[in-house]
């Protein structure tokens, strides 16, 4: 492989960093889950350079499950986007505070 | 005949008292009231039938065992003998007019069940006091009596007076009972039984002190049903319950069953002389305080009430003076033109349309009807103890026997019961003259007076004017018929010379003119009452209430808002409610953190996370 094992994983952690920076310093909901959407293709980039480090294939079978998974998460939560955004007119995160106790 | 059916007599009245309890509602009015007074009437009837059964030693009948613990054997037993059969005799009689007379009285209460029940019940608790054979059964009769006294005081509970007149009773008595039942245990300690003609056949192996200290228990728990001093000042307010209540209860029957329970023990009794002389000074005193304070009553039935505390006060000096038979002589005569009086008054106050006030009467004996004014005159004459009434002899004899006891105690006693008969005979006529003489002042027409309200009293008015008979002294050539019937129970030898005796008498009827004499020089017209300090002062029984409220209800009170606001509250409610406070305090400080913001709880997670993240570096660097 030409690119060296630990150059992938500093990519896989400051992408990972950027993405969880995003989840926290923005208020928009949508914004937030490309957060945790960037976090999630992190972890797969780690996954894949320890694949091709090990020469094991398991690695890239867990980033198709991931790949799935994300896709199915994606789908709903846009879907509770949509009916949030049309219930409460709003996308802010803060706004949504029903769970205080 | 089974002596066994000796228990019909007390069982009647139980078993139509709890029949009208049970089901006294559902029978028509009729039928309850004819059942309350056939149980007593039978009572009364098999009393006579039984009649031959006191003869000699009496009869014991057994109907089975109470309890049996150990050695002991309390059995449910009766004595039936000289001195048990007479007030047998009395209670059922009186009674039964009695009953007669509620039925006529209580015509317009809805609640005759309840009523004629608890009448009932209480027949049946005086008579196993006066029947029982051991002091456990006597002891359960002492404590029926006064709950029924309490359930009839405050029969009328909607108004708060009566009802609390009613626990008052209750209270105070119960005072006397612990005496009572303290004397019980000490008694069973001593013999290891509790039946009375084995305690009286032990108690000469008694120690003085022991005996005094059992006389002074058994006085005291008299004194509480009897109302004596110091636990008199139930009695007067007992008078909110219905007249056939006070006519029956707190006249006839209950009230006299301290004189009864020491005459009953007065084997033991008459061993301590100190004990004697406690019992003679009670019943003086009483006597004495309890006229003083008739003088000035208003109510008609409180008059009363305070001439029966202070007869049962004569009767209480006569037991102390070591004559039983002149108690017993006393406390029949005196059951029966109580009863007769307290009946009229009754009667007065219904014709005058429920007014107590005597001092609002008057003219009774021209407007009334002509034979109250006789009855209420007879039993008058009997209580004022005018010359060959029932009252004269039997006061005679009592205050004989504590004149020829000779000591200076004695003499002081006798001549404080001789002051008492002066006062009787004053606060009596002073009644009369109030009630009936003069012109009306207070009511404007008369009530209707039903039949059956009527004739009961005729019986026991001329019960009361021929009592003498029971016990007519040697002097006027009578045979002392009760003293014999008594025998062996009947106390003391009385040893008077005819001189002395025909001197007391003489005084006594020249005290009882002599009252008469001022009554009828103060009442005879109408001049208002005096109203000064000294009167008033005597209205509220010297006080008694006030001391007792003084001396007990407050410091009771004040330690019971102590225990409450100090102890409970300031305690235990404060600790408890700070533990509380303080669960919640923190709650709400911890309830901040969940402020349902998703970035809150990210940066939760995020620093949760960075801290393992650190503590996995700390370990590597390690």
């Amino acid at each position: 492989m030409i690119v060296p094992f630990a150059h992938v994983l500093i990519f896989a952690a400051i992408l990972f960093v950027m993405g969880l920076g995003c989840v926290l310093a923005r208020r928009n909901l949508i914004m937030i889950l490309i957060g945790v959407e960037i976090m999630l293709n992190a972890a797969a980039v780690a996954l894949v350079g320890g694949s091709a480090h090990w020469r094991q294939v398991d690695g890239q079978v867990f980033v198709v499950f991931l790949m799935a998974m994300t896709s199915a998460e994606v789908a709903i939560s846009l879907a509770m986007v949509v009916y949030l955004r049309r219930r409460r007119g709003t996308l802010e995160a803060d706004k949504f505070d029903g769970l205080r106790g | 005949m089974n002596q066994t059916l000796l228990f019909l007599i007390p069982l009647l009245p139980l078993a139509c008292a709890v029949a009208n309890m049970l089901f006294g509602m559902r029978l028509p009015r009729l039928f309850a009231e004819t059942l309350a007074v056939c149980g007593v009437a039978a009572s009364f009837l098999l009393t006579v039938l039984f009649w031959s059964y006191a003869d000699g030693d009496g009869t014991r009948a057994v109907l089975g065992t109470w309890l049996a613990a150990g050695e002991a054997t309390i059995p449910f037993a009766l004595q039936f003998d000289a001195l048990s059969a007479p007030m047998t005799l009395m209670v059922t009689g009186v009674a039964t007019l009695i009953h007669l007379y509620a039925v006529g009285y209580m015509h317009e209460e809805e609640d005759y069940a309840r009523f004629f029940g608890l009448l009932n019940l209480f027949v049946f608790a005086m008579l196993a006091i006066v029947l029982a054979d051991n002091l456990l059964v006597l002891f359960l009769g002492w404590e029926g009596v006064g709950l029924c006294s309490y359930g009839l005081i405050g029969f009328w509970y909607q108004k708060t007076g009566n009802a609390r007149a009613g626990t008052k009773a209750f209270l105070v008595t119960r005072v006397g009972d612990v005496f009572l039942a303290a004397a019980l245990l000490w008694l069973f300690a001593l013999t290891g039984t509790l039946s009375i003609g084995a305690i009286n056949a032990q108690a000469a192996g008694f120690a003085p002190a022991v005996l005094t200290g059992l006389t002074v228990l058994l006085l005291l728990g008299a004194c509480g049903k009897s109302a004596q001093l110091p636990l008199m000042t139930w009695l007067a307010d007992a008078m909110a319950g219905p007249t056939p209540v006070s006519a029956l209860i707190h006249a006839a029957t209950m009230v006299t069953a301290g004189v009864y329970l020491l005459c009953r023990l007065f084997p033991l009794v008459s061993l301590s002389p100190a004990g004697m002389a406690a019992i003679a000074v009670v019943g003086a005193v009483t006597a004495l305080y309890a006229a003083t304070c008739a003088l000035a009553q208003r109510e008609i039935k409180r008059v009363l009430a305070y001439s029966t505390m202070s007869q049962v006060g004569y009767m209480f000096l006569a037991v102390g003076a070591g004559s039983v038979a002149g108690a017993m002589a006393h406390l029949l005569t005196h059951a029966f033109f109580k009863a007769a009086l307290f009946m009229a008054a009754g009667c007065i106050i219904h014709l005058a349309g429920d007014e107590n006030d005597i001092l609002r009467m008057g003219g009774l004996a021209r407007r009334g009807p002509r034979q109250l004014f006789l009855v209420f005159l007879a039993g008058a004459l009997c209580l004022a103890g005018a010359p060959l009434t029932g009252g004269f002899f039997s006061k005679d004899a009592i205050l004989l026997a504590a004149y020829t006891q000779g000591t200076p105690l004695f003499l002081l006693l006798w001549g404080a019961g001789l002051l008492t008969a002066l006062l009787t005979a004053l606060y009596t006529f002073r009644l009369v003259y109030l009630v009936f003489a003069g012109e009306p002042r207070g009511y404007s027409h008369l009530h209707d007076l039903p039949q059956l309200m009527r004739w009961p009293l005729w019986p026991l008015a001329l019960l009361g004017l021929l009592g003498g008979l029971l016990n007519l002294p040697a002097l006027v050539g009578g045979g002392e018929w009760l003293r014999h019937r008594l025998g062996a129970l009947a106390g003391r030898e009385i040893a008077a010379t005819h001189g002395t005796e025909w001197a007391l008498a003489g005084l006594a009827t020249g005290l009882v003119l002599l009252g008469w004499g001022a009554a009828r020089w103060r009442y005879a017209r109408f001049r208002g009452e005096w109203d000064n300090p000294g009167s008033r002062f005597l209205l509220h029984g010297w006080g008694a209430d006030a001391a007792v409220d003084l001396l007990v209800v407050r410091p009771f009170t004040a330690i019971a808002g102590l225990c409450a606001l100090g102890i409970d509250r300031a305690l235990v409610d404060a600790t408890l409610d700070g533990l509380a406070r303080q669960t919640t305090a923190c709650g709400e400080r911890l309830r901040r953190l969940t402020s349902g913001h998703v970035s809150t709880y990210l940066a939760g997670f995020i620093w949760g996370f960075l801290i393992i993240l650190g503590w996995f570096l700390l370990a590597l660097v390690r």
